[in-house]
C-alpha cells in the first residue's frame, strides 16, 4: 500500500470518497500544523487555534464531496479554516469576549539570545495584533508571518491586491500607534 | 503388509484427488505457478489433517485482488501455518479431533491477534451449550474491532460463566461497535459490557463449573419436575 | 493618535523598496518601521499530538452515522416489499446497530430469490438476506466481493440509493462466517468502515460478517 506520504492529496481524497474513511488520516497528518500558526494568530491563542484547525479538518471531511478540485485540497481546507476563524471571532464579539490578548504560548518563549527589550516588543506586537480588525490582522499574518506575497494572499482569500494593500497600510498605522512605547 | 500398502495407496490417491480438486478450482483464477504452489501447500495441509478449504479461498481471493504471485503464495503458506498453530491450540484446549470450523475459528483468532494460549483457553471454557467455533469466531471479531486480546478473552469467559446465551455472545460485536460509535474506545466498550454481563471476574469464583457439568456441591435438578 | 507611516515607508514594509532607496529624511522612520514588523514572531506553531486522533474519532462517528441514517432510509420501504415477495418468511428480531450489514429475514429453500446475484446453492435450506451499505459519493461503480461469491467482482454490484452518495445491495448468504470487501470502480478494494476488519494477508483488510439462523444480532 505504500507509505502515507506517497499518495497525493488528490489520490487520498478520491480514496476517502470511495469509502476508505481511514485514509483521511493522511490529510489530517499532512495539514494539521500548516495553518496552525495562522489560526492561532487570527484567534489570539493556541487553544482557540487548535480548536479551529480541528473543526476545520472535520468539516472538510463532512463536505469532501464538494471539493471540486481534489488536488487543491490545501487551499480548500484553508478557506474552511478561514471561515471558521471569522465565525469564531464574530461569536466572541457577540458574547462580549475579546480575543485573548495575553496568551504567552503564542509568542515564543524568551529566546536565550534575544534581549529583554526584543522579547517585550514581540509580546507587545502580539497583543497589538488582536486590536486590528480581522481583515487587517489576516493580511498582516499572511504577509509578515506566513510570508506570502500579495497576489498569493489575493488568490487564497479572494480579495483584490489593491484592497489588501489598503488594509495592510491601515494596519501599519494602527500598529505604529499601538506600539509607540516600544519603538 | 498388503493392507498397509492398500491403505497407503488409498491415502495417497485421496490426497491426489483432493489436490486435483484444488487445482480445478483455481483454474483460470490464478497463474499456473500459483496453482501448483497452492496445490502443494494444500496437499501438505491435508496430510496433517488441516482444513484445506480456507487455503483455496485465500488463493481465489488473492487472484481476484490481483496480488503478485510471490505474495499470494506467501499468504497461503502463512495461513496454512496459522491453521496448524490453531489446530495445536484447539487440541491443547481439550478437543482431540476438532471440526474444521473450530480450527478456522482459531486461525481467525490468531489472525486477529489472540495468542495460541488464549485460543486454548477459549476452547476450554466452551463446553456445551457453547459451541467453540462460535466462541472463537466472536472472540476473533471482537479482537478485530480493536478490543485488546486479554480483555476479549476475559469478556468471553465472563459471559460464559454468567450463563449468557449463545445469542448474547453473538450480540457482543454489535454492542462493542455501538459503544465505539457513541464515543468509547473498543476497550472501554468491552469493559462496560463485561460489567453489565455481571460475569465472574477473571480467576473464577470458587465452586464455578462450566455449564453442562455437575456441580458436586449443588443438588442435581429433579428430572421429573414438569 | 500618532501620525501614520509615510507612504514610501509602507512600500518599504511591503518589500517594494529597500531602505537605501528611501529619501534620507525617511530613513529613521523606515528603520523604526522595520523594527516593528521585524519583531513579529514567526516560530511555527505545532498543535498537540492528540489532534489527529481527535479528528479521526469524530470523522469515524460522522461516517458511521451517515451510513446508519442512509441505511434506515433505505430499509424502511424495501423491507415490506421483500416480505411480501417471499414465502414462507420469518422476521429476524433485531438489526445490527451501526453496521453496514443487517440481518433482515430468514428464508427457507428460496426457490425464487428476488436478488439477482444471490449466490445461494440450489437446495440451500438456510440462507439469510443481508443488506450491505457503503457511503461513497465519489464512486462510479461499486461491487461486493467475498467468500460467499468466490471474490467475483461481477457477481454482486451495488446500486445507488438515491442521490445521497449511498450504495447498497441485498444478498442471500448461507449461514456461517464470511469475509468480504467492496470494490470501487473495479480496482479499489475498500473494507466496510462499519464492520470489523481483519488482515487479509495481502496488506489490505477484509470485513467480517457472521450469519446465523437464530435471529440474533450478527456482525
Amino acid at each position: 500500500m505504500g507509505v502515507a506520504g506517497d499518495a497525493t492529496d488528490s489520490e487520498v481524497v478520491r480514496a476517502v470518497l470511495g469509502g476508505e474513511v481511514e485514509r483521511y488520516a493522511v490529510l489530517v497528518h499532512r495539514y494539521r500544523d500548516r495553518y496552525a500558526r495562522y489560526a492561532a494568530r487570527m484567534l489570539g491563542s493556541l487553544d482557540a487555534g487548535e480548536d479551529a484547525v480541528q473543526d476545520a479538518l472535520v468539516r472538510a471531511f463532512d463536505r469532501l464531496a464538494d471539493c471540486r478540485e481534489p488536488d487543491k485540497f490545501a487551499g480548500w481546507l484553508f478557506l474552511i479554516l478561514r471561515n471558521r476563524c471569522y465565525a469564531e471571532r464574530r461569536r466572541r464579539q457577540r458574547e462580549g469576549r475579546p480575543l485573548d490578548e495575553r496568551d504567552d504560548a503564542v509568542a515564543a518563549a524568551d529566546r536565550p539570545d534575544g534581549t529583554f527589550e526584543q522579547t517585550e516588543r514581540m509580546r507587545a506586537l502580539e497583543r497589538s495584533l488582536t486590536h486590528l480588525t480581522p481583515e487587517q490582522r489576516e493580511v498582516f499574518v499572511l504577509k509578515h508571518i506566513e510570508g506570502l506575497a500579495y497576489d498569493e494572499i489575493a488568490g487564497r482569500t479572494g480579495a483584490t491586491v489593491a484592497s489588501l494593500k489598503m488594509r495592510m497600510h491601515r494596519a501599519y498605522d494602527r500598529l505604529r500607534d499601538l506600539m509607540k512605547e516600544h519603538l | 503388509m498388503r493392507s498397509f500398502l492398500t491403505l497407503a495407496f488409498a491415502l495417497s490417491t485421496a490426497l491426489r484427488l483432493a489436490a486435483q480438486d484444488v487445482g480445478a478450482r483455481l483454474d483460470g483464477r490464478v497463474p499456473p505457478e500459483v496453482q501448483r504452489a497452492v496445490q502443494d501447500i494444500a496437499a501438505g495441509a491435508a496430510a496433517h489433517g488441516l482444513p484445506t478449504e480456507p487455503l483455496v479461498q485465500k488463493a481465489i481471493e488473492g487472484g481476484a485482488k490481483r496480488v503478485p504471485a510471490e505474495r499470494l503464495i506467501a499468504a497461503v503458506r502463512a495461513l496454512a501455518g496459522r491453521l496448524a498453530d490453531a489446530t495445536d491450540a484447539v487440541r491443547a484446549g481439550g478437543l482431540t479431533s476438532p471440526a474444521a470450523e473450530v480450527v478456522e475459528g482459531g486461525a481467525d483468532g490468531l489472525s486477529a491477534g489472540l495468542t495460541p494460549g488464549q485460543v486454548s483457553d477459549l476452547v476450554r471454557v466452551s463446553r456445551a451449550p457453547y459451541d467453540p467455533a462460535l466462541v472463537l469466531r466472536v472472540a476473533a471479531t471482537l479482537a478485530a474491532l480493536g478490543v485488546p486480546a486479554t480483555q476479549t478473552v476475559q469478556l468471553m469467559e465472563g459471559m460464559i460463566s454468567a450463563g449468557r446465551t449463545p445469542g448474547d455472545l453473538l450480540a457482543l460485536p454489535g454492542d462493542v461497535q455501538a459503544g465505539v460509535v457513541g464515543g468509547a474506545t473498543p476497550a472501554q466498550a468491552a469493559a462496560g459490557l463485561a460489567r453489565a454481563a455481571g460475569g465472574s471476574p477473571p480467576g473464577r469464583t470458587p465452586g464455578w463449573v462450566p455449564p453442562g457439568q455437575t456441580n458436586p456441591h449443588k443438588p442435581s435438578p429433579n428430572p421429573h419436575k414438569p | 493618535m500618532s501620525l501614520g507611516y509615510h507612504p514610501l515607508v509602507k512600500q518599504l514594509l511591503d518589500g517594494e523598496l529597500s531602505l537605501a532607496e528611501l529619501p534620507l529624511e525617511l530613513r529613521a522612520e523606515g528603520a523604526e518601521a522595520l523594527r516593528l514588523v521585524g519583531s513579529v514572531d514567526r516560530t511555527p506553531v505545532v498543535l498537540s499530538p492528540a489532534l489527529d486522533d481527535r479528528v479521526m474519532a469524530v470523522v469515524r462517528r460522522h461516517a458511521a452515522s451517515r451510513t446508519r441514517r442512509a441505511w434506515h432510509w433505505v430499509t424502511a420501504p424495501r423491507d415490506v416489499e421483500l416480505r411480501l415477495r417471499l414465502r414462507p418468511v420469518v422476521w429476524a428480531a433485531a438489526l445490527a446497530i451501526a453496521a453496514g450489514v443487517a440481518l433482515l429475514l430468514l428464508a427457507r429453500a428460496p426457490a425464487v430469490t428476488p436478488v439477482p446475484a444471490a449466490p445461494v446453492a440450489s437446495g440451500a435450506r438456510d440462507s439469510v438476506f443481508v443488506r450491505f451499505v457503503l457511503y461513497a459519493p465519489g464512486a462510479r461503480h461499486v461491487a461486493l466481493a467475498g467468500t460467499f461469491n468466490q471474490w467475483d467482482l461481477n457477481a454482486a454490484p451495488l446500486a445507488r440509493a438515491g442521490s445521497s452518495g449511498v450504495w447498497t445491495t441485498t444478498l442471500a448468504l448461507p449461514v456461517g462466517q464470511h469475509q468480504y470487501a467492496f470494490v470501487v470502480d473495479g480496482e479499489r478494494w475498500v473494507a466496510d468502515p462499519a464492520a470489523p476488519a481483519i488482515d487479509d494477508g495481502f496488506g489490505r483488510r477484509n470485513s467480517m460478517v457472521a450469519v446465523t439462523i437464530r435471529g440474533a444480532r450478527t456482525l
